[in-house]
């Protein structure tokens, strides 16, 4: 109320502080990351030359290969199958992890520090291990039940194999947000709903979600563009020989193939433009929808 | 916590402030190396190379000859270790403007971009000039990799070939004599019959489908055929002795005595020897140190010279690394000194003796096979005196590559023919070729 | 009531023990691994689970080759620098875009969510011309330089500013601080756990860069635990046994870090209690 009795000063002073306070993170971000950013739209014009020499400027040519070129769509909707199935799915099983850290229990501080262990796991073991679980003959899932899934070769669930490993390794960083998230919720609340004879379920949905939707929102717009952006894993797991390749492949993934394999920086760019707009489209969207269902106090 | 924050900071001060003062010096010449301004107050003797690479594998043995170097020279030469793609991402961030490495290692699929943006150190006056190299002694196809328009831009490193691994072991259950000179790729066929187990747990032989080098190429050469014309405008693999030779590997995969595609692509032809599943596999020689070092292959395991054509005619696709030089580098001289010193054929017997790998100064590499006493190493010595041709490539090698190795996945899978295969190859293979 | 609390009690337990056996598989692996041969890990059929014995070798090979306590240094280094960096700038950032209100904000907000959306793959080779070309490769600088701001660790932040209580602010007014001081003595110390995550946070992705300290450092001496680590898998086959030896004692400091910081968000409860 107060902010509106002085407007006028009130608003300079807000200017002022806002810019100082804002000043050092924009700096850095337009010289590290925003300028970079801007040449590399810039360069989907070109037909680009070894080593940023010899550009040529061809316009939208790059755009409307793009548009025809179905490989490019159908990384898009590989990685459109990975989010769905990513972002989800470790959110949830985060949430409800994070939601039993917090109770009176035994051990937390143990607990705490196993899910955070896959964060700083060597790649190398990773990407070893999960062969290992993976592989169709001798891996452990298909001789440990008796199936026989190709998990990683078959084109048709690769790519949620893939994003079973991507839930693995996110899931201690939404615990770690989630967590921070709860330290803000005080205890009274819990307290007046147990008088009142809410059972631990109801408190989950009256008080734990809308409390910690904050956070929650945090996790899914931050967790959506990263996972729009999952490179690693698929590099890691698949080769360029394995029959699912062109049905797991991300964006992200052709655009480093243009980029670097190929030295085709110009195509590498239009696709990185591509995944800009679909992730700016996505966020927006979360962006909007949070006013119905985020409360911040 | 605050505490523990401030004593961070501290840290952090003290050690960038230290950290300053014995950069500005070295740094301070590289970076105007970078701007071209060559000679510079840093005295050269004192004075340290940097050198990368990105074999791991590589490092101790070659650290050990530039140490020989440096004895004589004064320079230290360090030699710095970066994974493949690091590697290359290095090379490209310090060829766009930053500083690069003073000297490194040049990769047949690269070194055409890199000559062409003059990124490289011309050798060609100091090879003329230098009275312990003569161009003749290397082998001059690998020589070829490194040169434009009569220059050279890098010595030739090393050489590689394929040959024959085979289980002994299997062989000698089924009653087989092993591999010999005699064999043709019909008879690597006809023996992987016999060595095939109808419950899948042994195969005759696994074709390494992410690898054509040390693989298919072979054959394909073998059979007269080819992977790219000489002039590198068209694809070969519409010729039909390259058809031939593929539909061997074609037999081989549909009567199943080589591992389905999807295990392959699951495991890798030297993983599968390595854990008694295939009784033959061709590979390079760089893979000698794994087999090696693998208690299983070196006790059950040996080598043979590749199969040759009906016609008699047996081929070894080869390749081979440059030692290069920034063209911009602080101290060229030295630098030249010490790739010069790597080209000798002392280094390079050295380099061979070590079991480093094979060397590109002809007849060197006879002390090499005996770096490993229980595997026929000769064999690859052997292939040294088969017909030799370098790996196919032309300037967007990795597009192609790529393609192929996807499009062939129909034709491992059986679900489409060989034939048909290759000839959708040969076309879309043209028309990336046409663009370069 | 009782019998029922301790069913409850006894369902959590089952589901983080289970939970917590999955999470742990990756290191079990790499533990069982490190004991094995090297014909041991490249086995598929059958797969190695156990060691036929506890070898130790790659464990005393990976200490005598690799200098720990320089590679523990510099990630140390880099993490701090990379931390103080962060909170820094990502808190005062933070609180400018959740709490204040001024010309420009959204533009400025959306050019740091900007920033998230590019593959960061782009960033590598400028950001190493830059460091070039001030002549700082091969320092502990050059590590820190690209974690000098953070986009993260700004939206990060911003949101929990935002979920803080307006009367605070408005107290504080009313108490005459102004805008500098109400952020430094009244908000800035709530979002204390915010700051531990973005700290766990900025640390776990600095310690797991390894292309970046690769090619910036590639001095020896200068270099990181996850891009020593990463030199060590050759270009055709790697020592398993070795490496992951190594990535287990790259893995230690980290641990006791994070211990050390997650008694930061027990602390944090104490804290709210008091916040309304």
């Amino acid at each position: 109320m107060m902010l509106r009795i002085n407007n006028n000063k009130q608003r300079n002073a807000q200017f002022l502080w806002g810019w100082l306070f804002i000043l050092p993170t924009m700096i850095g971000l337009i010289i590290l990351n925003i300028i970079p950013i801007f040449r590399t739209i810039f360069q989907s014009f070109f037909k680009t030359g070894d080593f940023g020499k010899g550009n040529i400027f061809i316009g939208l040519q790059n755009y409307s290969k793009l548009f025809e070129d179905t490989e490019v769509w159908q990384s898009l909707w590989n990685t459109i199958k990975y989010v769905i199935v990513e972002v989800p799915v470790s959110i949830m099983i985060a949430l409800i992890i994070a939601v039993l850290l917090n109770q009176k229990i035994k051990g937390k501080s143990i607990f705490r520090t196993i899910f955070f262990l896959p964060m700083i796991a060597a790649p190398a073991a990773i990407a070893m291990v999960w062969r290992w679980l993976y592989n169709s003959q001798f891996g452990l899932l298909n001789n440990v039940f008796n199936l026989d899934v190709a998990w990683i070769s078959d084109p048709s669930i690769a790519i949620y194999s893939i994003a079973v490993i991507g839930i693995w390794s996110v899931v201690g960083y939404n615990i770690v947000l989630f967590l921070a998230g709860l330290q803000e919720i005080p205890r009274d609340y819990y307290e007046a709903a147990r008088i009142d004879g809410a059972s631990g379920i109801n408190q989950f949905f009256h008080i734990t979600i809308p409390l910690l939707s904050p956070s929650i929102f945090f996790v899914s717009v931050t967790r959506m563009i990263a996972a729009f952006q999952v490179f690693d894993l698929i590099y890691m797991v698949m080769t360029d020989t394995n029959p699912a390749i062109e049905k797991t492949q991300s964006l992200v993934y052709l655009f480093y193939q243009y980029s670097f394999t190929y030295g085709n920086k110009g195509y590498g760019a239009t696709i990185a433009v591509l995944l800009l707009v679909v992730i700016m489209m996505i966020t927006g969207i979360q962006i909007y929808a949070q006013k119905k269902w985020v409360h911040y106090s | 916590m605050k505490k523990l924050m401030a004593l961070f900071m501290v840290m952090i001060l003290a050690l960038s402030i230290a950290g300053c003062k014995n950069e500005t010096i070295t740094d301070q010449g590289k970076s105007e190396g970078g701007s071209t301004t060559k000679d510079n107050a840093v005295s050269k003797s004192s004075d340290k190379l940097t050198v990368a690479i990105w074999d791991t594998n590589q490092q101790a043995g070659l650290q050990e000859i530039m140490n020989d170097w440096s004895a004589q020279s004064g320079v230290k030469a360090e030699i710095q270790v970066l994974s493949w793609d690091e590697y290359w991402t290095l090379l490209e961030a310090g060829a766009s403007g930053g500083s690069m490495p003073d000297v490194f290692w040049m990769h047949s699929n690269n070194s055409q971009k890199y000559i062409k943006n003059n990124l490289l150190l011309d050798l060609t006056d100091q090879i003329l000039a230098s009275d312990k190299i003569d161009m003749n002694h290397y082998y001059e196809d690998i020589s070829e990799l490194y040169a434009m328009d009569q220059k050279q831009y890098a010595m030739p490193k090393d050489i590689d070939t394929i040959a024959l691994w085979y289980n002994k072991t299997m062989f000698d259950e089924a009653g087989v004599p092993y591999p010999d000179s005699t064999w043709t790729w019909d008879t690597l066929y006809e023996t992987a019959k016999k060595l095939t187990k109808d419950d899948g747990s042994q195969y005759g032989y696994a074709i390494n489908t992410g690898n054509n080098q040390d693989s298919y190429y072979n054959a394909i050469y073998a059979y007269s055929g080819k992977v790219i014309s000489e002039d590198k405008k068209t694809s070969g693999y519409d010729d039909p002795k390259t058809i031939e030779a593929m539909e061997v590997f074609e037999k081989i995969l549909n009567e199943g005595l080589s591992p389905n595609l999807q295990i392959m692509a699951e495991n890798g032809a030297d993983v599968l020897l390595k854990s008694g599943k295939v009784a033959m596999i061709t590979q390079g020689s760089w893979m000698v140190p794994g087999f090696r070092d693998n208690e299983y292959t070196s006790e059950n395991c040996d080598i043979a010279v590749l199969p040759k054509a009906p016609d008699g005619t047996r081929v070894s696709i080869y390749n081979g690394l440059g030692w290069a030089a920034a063209a911009n580098g602080k101290n060229t001289d030295a630098a030249w000194s010490l790739i010069e010193y790597l080209s000798t054929k002392e280094a390079q017997l050295k380099q061979a003796e070590l079991g480093v790998t094979m060397s590109a100064y002809k007849g060197t590499s006879e002390e090499w096979k005996n770096g490993v006493p229980y595997f026929n190493l000769q064999a690859y010595l052997d292939m040294l005196d088969a017909t030799l041709i370098i790996r196919p490539y032309s300037l967007s090698t990795s597009i192609w590559e790529d393609m192929v190795n996807k499009e062939l996945r129909a034709a491992w899978s059986g679900e489409a023919t060989m034939k048909d295969t290759l000839i959708k190859i040969a076309e879309s293979m043209n028309k990336t070729l046409a663009e370069e | 009531m009782k019998s029922r609390d301790y069913f409850f009690k006894t369902i959590i337990y089952v589901v983080l023990l289970m939970s917590s056996f999955v999470m742990l598989i990756p290191f079990i692996w790499m533990i069982l691994t490190a004991f094995k041969s090297i014909t041991e890990t490249t086995n598929i059929d059958p797969f190695v689970i156990w060691p036929s014995t506890w070898r130790l070798e790659a464990f005393k090979r990976v200490l005598e080759n690799m200098n720990f306590v320089m590679l523990y240094l510099n990630t140390l280094l880099m993490i701090a620098g990379r931390i103080l960096a962060a909170v820094l700038t990502a808190t005062l950032a933070g609180y400018a875009f959740g709490r204040l209100h001024f010309k420009g904000r959204d533009i400025a907000f959306s050019l740091v969510l900007f920033q998230m959306m590019i593959p960061g793959q782009i960033f590598v080779i400028p950001q190493y011309i830059m460091v070039s070309n001030m002549g700082m490769l091969n320092t502990i600088f050059a590590l820190i330089f690209p974690g000098l701001v953070t986009a993260f660790g700004t939206f990060l932040m911003r949101q929990s500013f935002m979920g803080l209580p307006k009367e605070l602010e408005e107290a504080a007014y009313l108490d005459g601080c102004n805008i500098g001081q109400t952020f430094l003595f009244v908000m800035a110390p709530l979002t204390k756990s915010a700051m531990v995550a973005l700290s766990i946070f900025t640390a776990v992705f600095a310690y797991k860069d390894l292309m970046w300290p690769m090619i910036v450092n590639l001095d020896k001496d200068k270099s990181t635990l996850a891009s020593a680590l990463a030199k060590m898998q050759g270009q055709y086959m790697s020592n398993f046994p070795e490496l992951m030896a190594a990535a287990l004692i790259a893995c230690i400091p980290m641990v006791i870090l994070y211990m050390i910081f997650q008694k930061n968000f027990i602390e944090g409860i104490a804290t709210s209690g008091g916040k309304l």
